[in-house]
């Protein structure tokens, strides 16, 4: 009986945290769809912009509804640390360490992005500690409550 | 009486825990809190930066650069200075900084013929100017670099390099080679089979017929000096003739000079001396005979 309820309470808990993921997951397009509004002018000038912006927004999007579907366990953390790694290294990968070379109609132009990398991986950075600090105070937590059990 | 002894310390076990359990409950608080307001610190530093790196992106449409009318003035120094109004205007959303324009001349070779800059330090939003790029030529600079450019067309390459930082904080490079082709004021000089005709007992009049092309972007106003050697260097005679070449067409003319008998020889050459509103050049030494 009690083992019933416990799969119950666990089916309810994981169509909660997937329809939270989907939710999260329609928002979060919604908003690239309205930054890419802004920067689709700019297809024609970079090659393979628009794969680049959409593939680091398909990763995201993966490791946040994960990350949603795992929620209320340690493992949620785990992927807050893996989104927080993921934008950093995509970011230098993608932005060629901040400084892009491009050519169009035979002029060389040169766009120098260190700044908006080295903001972004300083708040992916404060992302990461977040988390590290959230997986902590869970720990503790859990520790906590197995304590008072006791 | 044993019994409220045994009660006692029981009663401050029970105290302590509960003081415990408040501070937990307090660092909990705490610590839930810094946790949140990380959160929400990312969250909207995360927001500002996107917000403001896709806006400071979109306003470069609205930024317009366009190149006037090119203006040719010449200066005493016999300089040559090419000046370019850019019209720069600022239709974004934020200012630009540190714009700089270098432009850089040279010819086939790679040689550097001559450069010129302009900075703006900062160009505010909503604003429109219009700047002046100037290049000078330095026409003793290039006679000296060949006489080539004066009887031959050739191409300079130019190198443009425009940087500029857009909301003061991107810093954008554009650079660009293109050729520019070089038309030469005296493009295929040459002069005529010289004819004589006796004039006195001394002297004879030697007609000497004269033609170039103009491919110059400017008309060419001058004198042409000629003097005329006999083969062991000794003047002859010389003429002078006025020119007047509209910029692209053919001159054709003649020089008329009295020379005497006993120094014209069958072989001999002719020096050629230049001078207009540009430049002054010669000798050019061509051979007769």
């Amino acid at each position: 009986m009690a083992e019933e309820s416990g799969m119950k309470s666990f089916a309810k808990k994981f169509v909660f945290n997937a329809m939270k993921a989907v939710l999260k997951t329609f928002v979060f397009y919604g908003l690239y769809l309205f930054v890419w509004s802004f920067l689709a002018m700019f297809e024609s000038y970079v090659p393979n912009l628009h794969q680049m912006v959409e593939n680091f927004v398909i990763i995201y999007i993966s490791l946040g509804i994960f990350r949603d579907l795992v929620s209320d366990t340690v493992f949620q953390y785990f992927f807050d640390v893996a989104k927080a790694f993921f934008v950093i290294g995509y970011l230098t990968l993608a932005l060629n360490s901040g400084i892009i070379n491009l050519l169009y109609m035979g002029i060389t132009l040169t766009i120098d992005l260190r700044f908006f990398l080295v903001t972004a991986i300083l708040l992916s950075l404060l992302g990461l500690s977040r988390s590290i600090l959230q997986a902590i105070n869970y720990v503790n937590k859990k520790v906590e409550s197995t304590s008072l059990n006791f | 009486m044993s019994s409220l002894r045994n009660s006692q310390p029981k009663k401050h076990v029970h105290n302590n825990l509960t003081k415990s359990d408040e501070n937990f409950t307090v660092r909990r608080g705490f610590m839930d809190f810094s946790i949140r307001m990380i959160g929400v610190a990312s969250t909207v530093f995360w927001i500002l930066l996107v917000a403001f790196f896709a806006s400071a992106v979109y306003s470069v449409k609205d930024l317009h650069l366009s190149l006037g009318e090119p203006q040719l003035t010449l200066k005493a120094n016999s300089s040559i200075t090419i000046s370019i109004p850019i019209n720069i205007e600022n239709g974004g959303y934020y200012s630009l900084g540190d714009f700089n324009l270098t432009t850089k001349v040279a010819d086939l070779n790679g040689t550097k013929i001559t450069e010129g800059s302009i900075f703006i330090p900062t160009i505010k939003r909503g604003c429109e100017l219009i700047a002046l790029h100037n290049l000078t030529f330095s026409i003793d600079m290039l006679l000296e670099k060949g006489v080539y450019y004066l009887f031959n067309d050739s191409s300079f390459t130019v190198t443009a390099l425009v940087s500029v930082k857009l909301a003061e904080v991107i810093p954008v490079k554009a650079l660009s080679n293109f050729s520019v082709p070089w038309g030469a004021p005296f493009y295929n000089f040459q002069l005529g089979q010289p004819t004589c005709k006796p004039v006195n007992q001394t002297h004879v009049e030697v007609v000497v017929p004269i033609s170039f092309e103009n491919h110059a972007p400017v008309e060419i106003n001058g004198e042409i000096t000629i003097f005329m050697c006999n083969d062991e260097g000794t003047l002859a005679g010389q003429g002078a003739s006025t020119i007047t070449a509209p910029q692209g067409t053919l001159y054709i003319g003649e020089f008329v000079l009295y020379v005497q008998i006993s120094e014209i020889g069958q072989k001999g050459f002719f020096e050629v001396y230049f001078s207009t509103q540009f430049l002054s050049y010669g000798p050019l030494v061509i051979p007769y005979g």
